[in-house]
């Protein structure tokens, strides 16, 4: 009786550090160490589709989709085939090709599925295979050796800090780009300087830990 | 062929951070000092050349259909070597850039020259065009650079000159904002030298314009 | 041009090995370089904080927090290589403690912390010295002034040196359960 009780309180115990280490994760890959305004990863589809909110929010939820599909094969593929066969110089160039594979895929799905979403993300749809946070994040799995599932977390959720920055940053390029300011701030500078402002404010976000 | 003409497309019309807005990921993540830019900037210069050869050498050999993750393949090849000479002859350099060496693959400014250049003309053109558009994203990477380790720590050189590689203080200690040197100021300081770039094109233009008319 | 699937995938497949092969040659010149700067490294690290450096590598040990990863064994004591977690990543740092379970001194190995901030604490300057040599004779536990225990925070980097005093409390800990 008393063995079944330790047992139980040993898997409370666990649970709960697995929940922690799950919400640690998801705080920090949405908002403290987001991956465009605090790792500078995926900069230029941030200021190419950033334009308007519907088009910001499609190619956010692809790009998350991405992330989380090639966080899961690049963890087999490490797993399976560099580490057994030593081949770990090998990583970048496995990851990129099946990050690519992965976007063809999706385009060719979205293409005969969502063809409207397909239609309002145009040539950047496959710009997401050159998107810095994808293999950053399928990078950052491997150097800090998490397991599938934290993979796979880590992915989706870098995908969704993605997606928020992309949004809010879209509803801001609205105001910004009808305000009046010097001629030569006129278009990019601006959008910068904005996008400073917003990676101010997060890091707001920066002493958040669980 | 002329080198004069590419070095000023690469420097001035055509750069590909300033103009192109390519590779920002990059600009903005590790201009924080002298060593880091022009390590960064040589490193992508190298690999840029490298790849548009072979890319220009294979043209007629590789299909159409493929030619993306051709050019891919080939330039995270050249990217890894790059990184394992860092690794084993620059340490320094190579945690200093950390994550963003292999991210080099993913650099558009790499992949756009390949499939805009490299796929349509010779080798020697390429090579060229490879070392010209390098040497603007260098040039424009530096002055990031010193203006984010000038305004952030108040050295000039980190990494390479002054006592220990610290740096030769030019800003006095307390001045300094911390926060240049971190992701807001990144996008401040690129946002200020693209408005600077932008600035100087006009005046440039303007005073051209003004001298035909008074022609 | 028709080009057949079965010819652009044989295509794909060619280059894609002849880059392999490329990178197994260039792998297997500097695969032993970086080996021995991570070699020499480490040596570096034990003899700054065990005098007279270590001669052998205790493989046989017991540690709780799971942050100890090596053990070396020297004349003067142990060099503990542990790594807690830092503001963004871990810290990997080297741990000397002597025969009687008084830290002897530490060495930061690599660490991933914000310039100016937390990597003061591996900085070879004056601020950066001083903030280590504060743990030298600790002989149980070490924590923060805002913790409740001795250790003054560097400034701005409240987080690195938790982290650190973590490392050390690691140390510590394992070296108890060691002859």
């Amino acid at each position: 009786m008393a063995d079944e009780a330790f047992e139980s309180e040993n898997q409370k115990e666990r649970g709960k550090e697995i929940m922690q280490a799950i919400l640690g994760i998801l705080l920090a890959a949405i908002l403290s160490q987001n991956f465009i305004l605090v790792k500078f990863c995926g900069i230029c589809p941030f200021m190419g589709v950033s334009r308007k909110m519907d088009a910001a929010l499609g190619m956010g939820m692809a790009v998350t989709f991405v992330m989380a599909l090639a966080s899961a094969a690049c963890y087999w593929v490490n797993a399976l085939l560099l580490v057994p066969m030593q081949l770990q110089y090998m990583q970048t160039v496995a990851f990129v090709l099946v990050i690519a594979s992965i976007v063809q895929v999706v385009e060719m799905f979205l293409k005969k599925s969502v063809p409207a979403l397909y239609q309002a993300l145009g040539v950047f749809l496959p710009l997401i295979t050159t998107n810095c946070a994808v293999l950053g994040v399928v990078l950052e799995n491997v150097q800090k050796e998490y397991s599938f599932l934290f993979s796979v977390l880590n992915g989706a959720a870098g995908g969704l800090g993605f997606t928020l920055a992309i949004v809010v940053f879209a509803s801001l390029r609205e105001r910004v780009n009808e305000s009046d300011c010097p001629e030569c701030f006129r278009g990019y500078p601006l959008t910068l300087i904005a996008a400073g402002l917003l990676a101010l404010a997060f890091m707001g976000f920066s002493g958040l830990r669980v | 062929m002329n080198f004069k003409k590419h070095l000023y497309e690469g420097l001035f019309t055509k750069n590909p951070v300033t103009v192109q807005l390519l590779g920002m990921c990059s600009t903005l993540a590790i201009s924080t000092s002298l060593f880091n830019g022009l390590g960064m900037g040589l490193a992508v210069t190298i690999i840029t050349i490298c790849s548009n050869v072979l890319i220009s050498a294979l043209r007629n050999v590789i299909p159409n259909q493929i030619r993306i993750a051709a050019y891919i393949t080939i330039i995270a090849g050249f990217v890894t070597i790059v990184d394992l000479l860092l690794q084993a002859y620059l340490p320094a350099l190579s945690s200093s850039l950390g994550i963003f060496i292999p991210l080099i693959v993913v650099n558009c400014m790499v992949l756009g020259r390949a499939e805009a250049f490299a796929s349509k003309h010779d080798v020697l053109s390429s090579a060229l065009d490879g070392l010209c558009q390098g040497i603007g994203y260098t040039a424009a990477l530096v002055v990031v650079c010193i203006i984010r380790e000038l305004l952030g720590y108040g050295t000039f050189g980190g990494g390479l000159l002054g006592p220990g590689g610290a740096g030769i203080r030019i800003i006095p200690q307390p001045y300094p904002a911390m926060q240049i040197a971190l992701p807001v100021g990144g996008f401040l300081i690129l946002g200020f030298v693209l408005a600077g770039n932008q600035w100087l094109m006009k005046r440039l233009n303007l005073k051209t314009r003004k001298k035909g008319a008074k022609k | 041009m028709k080009v057949s699937v079965l010819r652009l995938a044989l295509t794909l497949l060619l280059i894609t090995s002849v880059t392999a092969a490329a990178l197994a040659g260039v792998n297997a010149l500097t695969g032993p370089v970086i080996a021995q700067r991570t070699q020499e490294q480490t040596q570096a690290a034990i003899q700054a904080v065990l005098p007279g450096g270590s001669d052998r590598e205790i493989t046989d040990f017991t540690d709780e927090t799971g942050l100890v990863q090596r053990i070396y064994a020297g004349k003067q004591g142990y060099a503990f290589e542990v790594t807690p977690k830092g503001f963004d990543s871990a810290v990997t740092m080297m741990v000397g403690i002597d025969t009687q379970g008084k830290v002897l001194g530490i060495d930061i190995i690599s660490h991933t912390e914000t310039a100016g901030l937390g990597a003061v604490a591996a900085a070879d300057t004056p601020v950066g010295k001083a903030f280590r040599q504060q743990f030298a004779g600790a002989g149980e536990s070490v924590m923060v002034t805002k913790d409740g225990g001795s250790v003054d925070v560097l400034t701005g980097a409240t987080v690195t040196s938790r982290a650190i005093c973590t490392g050390v409390n690691a140390a510590l800990a394992c070296a108890a359960g060691l002859p």
